[in-house]
């Protein structure tokens, strides 16, 4: 697709390697066959980037695991010293892993961001305050108005920034434990019992939270593989990201306030 | 009566002639043992076999032998000290040793030295004292007397022989038999905290050598099965609640120091490789062992003022901050830990909070979407 193509907005036409433009695809019926518009939501970078953060994450969990569990189930695993170094050897490489991912999102977001060719859409506001609200009174049945969102709506923003957040705190204390010698020639000697204590909670908070939140945000409410694919369909585009495709599209879709997925998207039909 | 008394009146004449005999008899007797030892025995008062018999040779303090080995051999029996012992004012006395010997002269003895002779007369005490014999044959003196150093202690070196009585009167005296061959080691003792409270208060609460390593099945306490029990070891007394209040000291040192990281690591490797050396600090990695004194000694290792070289120990590149991460057996206190502090406060009620909120979101989503279901089924 070249950028002429686009039909987002122009201004945005040269942060395409930001992932920032949802760009359509044709939906084109042809012969009878229907084939579905899609967006692209996430550059080949950041799927990269989620496929070495998912993998890091998870080999750290299953080498961290049973070193926090010794006594209760850890030594059926670990069964010799011998493992446990090695367990903690595989734990330390994946860290590091996970640690140039880090370092590779804040720098090339920071830079993108100062270059202005990164929408800010990911940073909380507000609006995303009064989101949580209006939907909170609509899981309460206190509403029937479901609040319409851009292109991050607030569980996803609220999914980054737990783990965020979470993975901050997982570097920063991991590394004071893996240095506690080093460390403490800055530090008071204080945060080394600190970051034990955060290191192993903060692990299994960050766990529960991507099993329960994120796993049900992305596979069981819908199955949501635009991290994956890189795209979003149509569908998908016009009822949890109203906004997003308003703005792309240039469409508005009539006020029903839940999505109507009835409704036969041929208005986007052509370009 | 008188046609009785004649023949009565002779045989007393015969009787007395036959004591007259006898008594020469041991009195030419005792002549030949005057030969070879000083003292005369007090004939006629003694049996033989009984102490009082033996002592009428033995209670001469010039009464000694020389062996081959060109050791003289004292045969000196203080009666004072035997009378003091255990087992003479019970009637125990010294056959119930000395079986082989009953009356004089002796059966003569083939052992070559001192050592040698100790080391067979001990094997007499099993006779009364099996258990702890036994439990004597299982002990690091036993294995290094096996292995050729015969002056590895046994039962006599420890309790005396002759003078044998319970060795724990005054209770002090333990240690300082102990010390008779661990001099080194009794000399730190002496002044530690335990010691100087045993010697000079005669403490009854302070652990005396035998405490910690046992009685008689002593191990040897450098090995690794002696390494990871040290905790429980201490704990004995220093988890002990009343104990503890009576010197004002904190019982929680224990339960503290097991969700410490070297409390975690040796209790693991205790529970699992119970045999595989490790370093993860015990107690008296930093407390010292025979030495420990008061934590506010300033001589003590764990005085604040030398935290740092006892810490660099096992952390040799360690700075004066890094003291800071041992937490000092306390409780999370803001004014003692504040960093651990304000993370457990975090932990314990912030990523709770956030946690379940997300989890009744999930909920009331899950709800939202079955009722929607519903409604759009039943349209």
């Amino acid at each position: 697709m070249s950028a002429s193509k686009m039909s987002g907005s122009p201004k945005m036409n040269a942060a395409n390697n930001a992932g920032v433009t949802g760009q359509p695809v044709a939906s084109v019926t042809q012969n009878g066959i229907r084939t579905e518009r899609s967006f692209k939501r996430f550059t080949l970078g950041q799927r990269w980037e989620h496929a070495v953060l998912f993998l890091s994450f998870t080999v750290l969990l299953l080498t961290g695991l049973p070193q926090k569990y010794f006594s209760s189930w850890g030594y059926r695993v670990l069964t010799s010293p011998d493992s446990v170094l090695l367990v903690r050897q595989i734990h330390h490489i994946a860290a590091i892993v996970l640690t140039l991912e880090v370092v590779y999102h804040l720098g090339r977001g920071i830079l993108l961001l100062a270059r202005r060719q990164l929408s800010a859409s990911v940073f909380p506001t507000w609006q995303d305050m009064r989101d949580a609200w209006q939907m909170t009174k609509y899981l309460l049945f206190l509403s029937n108005k479901k609040p319409i969102f851009g292109k991050y709506n607030f569980e996803q923003k609220f999914t980054y920034w737990f783990l965020f957040v979470a993975i901050g705190i997982m570097v920063f204390s991991g590394f004071i434990l893996w240095f506690p010698i080093l460390i403490t020639r800055f530090l008071p000697g204080g945060i080394i019992p600190a970051a034990q204590l955060a290191h192993s909670s903060e692990a299994i908070a960050a766990a529960i939270f991507v099993v329960l939140w994120h796993f049900y945000h992305v596979h069981f409410e819908r199955l949501n593989l635009s991290i994956f694919t890189g795209r979003i369909n149509e569908e998908d585009m016009r009822e949890f990201h109203q906004l997003e495709y308003e703005r792309l599209t240039g469409e508005k879709i009539a006020d029903e306030t839940v999505a109507s997925t009835g409704k036969d998207p041929q208005q986007g039909g052509s370009e | 009566m008188a046609n009785f008394n004649a023949p009565d009146r002779q045989m007393s004449r015969l009787g007395t002639i036959l004591v007259a005999i006898v008594l020469v008899l041991i009195a030419s007797l005792t002549l030949v043992v005057s030969t070879r030892a000083a003292g005369l025995p007090q004939s006629g008062e003694t049996e033989p076999g009984t102490e009082a018999y033996c002592l009428s040779c033995h209670n001469n303090p010039n009464l000694q032998m020389t062996l081959p080995s060109g050791e003289t051999l004292s045969l000196y029996i203080s009666a004072d000290k035997l009378s003091k012992s255990a087992h003479s004012p019970l009637g125990i006395e010294c056959h119930a040793c000395h079986t082989e010997i009953t009356t004089y002269p002796h059966p003569k003895i083939d052992f070559t030295t001192r050592r040698e002779l100790s080391r067979s007369y001990y094997l007499a005490c099993q006779k009364c004292h099996e258990a702890n014999y036994t439990k004597a044959q299982d002990s690091m003196h036993a294995k290094v007397a096996e292995a050729g150093n015969l002056d590895a202690p046994i039962c006599t070196d420890c309790h005396g022989a002759h003078d044998v009585r319970p060795p724990d009167q005054p209770r002090a005296h333990i240690s300082e038999i102990c010390g008779q061959c661990h001099t080194q080691i009794f000399d730190a003792y002496k002044n530690s905290i335990h010691g100087a409270a045993l010697i000079q208060e005669n403490n009854p609460d302070v652990p005396v050598c035998t405490d910690c390593h046992g009685v008689h099945n002593i191990q040897d306490p450098r090995t690794q099965e002696f390494r990871v029990e040290t905790p429980e070891l201490c704990a004995g007394c220093h988890a002990n609640q009343e104990l503890m209040a009576k010197y004002g000291l904190n019982a929680d040192v224990y339960s503290l120091y097991k969700l410490s990281w070297h409390g975690v690591d040796v209790s693991i490797y205790k529970a699992k490789w119970p045999n595989l050396w490790h370093n993860s600090a015990v107690c008296t990695d930093c407390h010292g062992t025979h030495d420990i004194l008061a934590t506010d000694n300033p001589a003590s290792k764990v005085n604040p003022i030398n935290l740092l070289v006892t810490c660099q120990q096992c952390h040799p590149d360690a700075n004066a901050n890094f003291t800071g991460a041992w937490t000092g057996h306390n409780q999370i206190s803001l004014s003692r830990t504040p960093f651990v502090y304000y993370t457990d406060a975090f932990y314990s009620t912030f990523t709770p909070f956030v946690l379940w909120a997300s989890a009744i979101y999930i909920i009331l989503q899950i709800l939202r979407a079955l009722v929607a279901r519903v409604r759009r089924s039943l349209r």
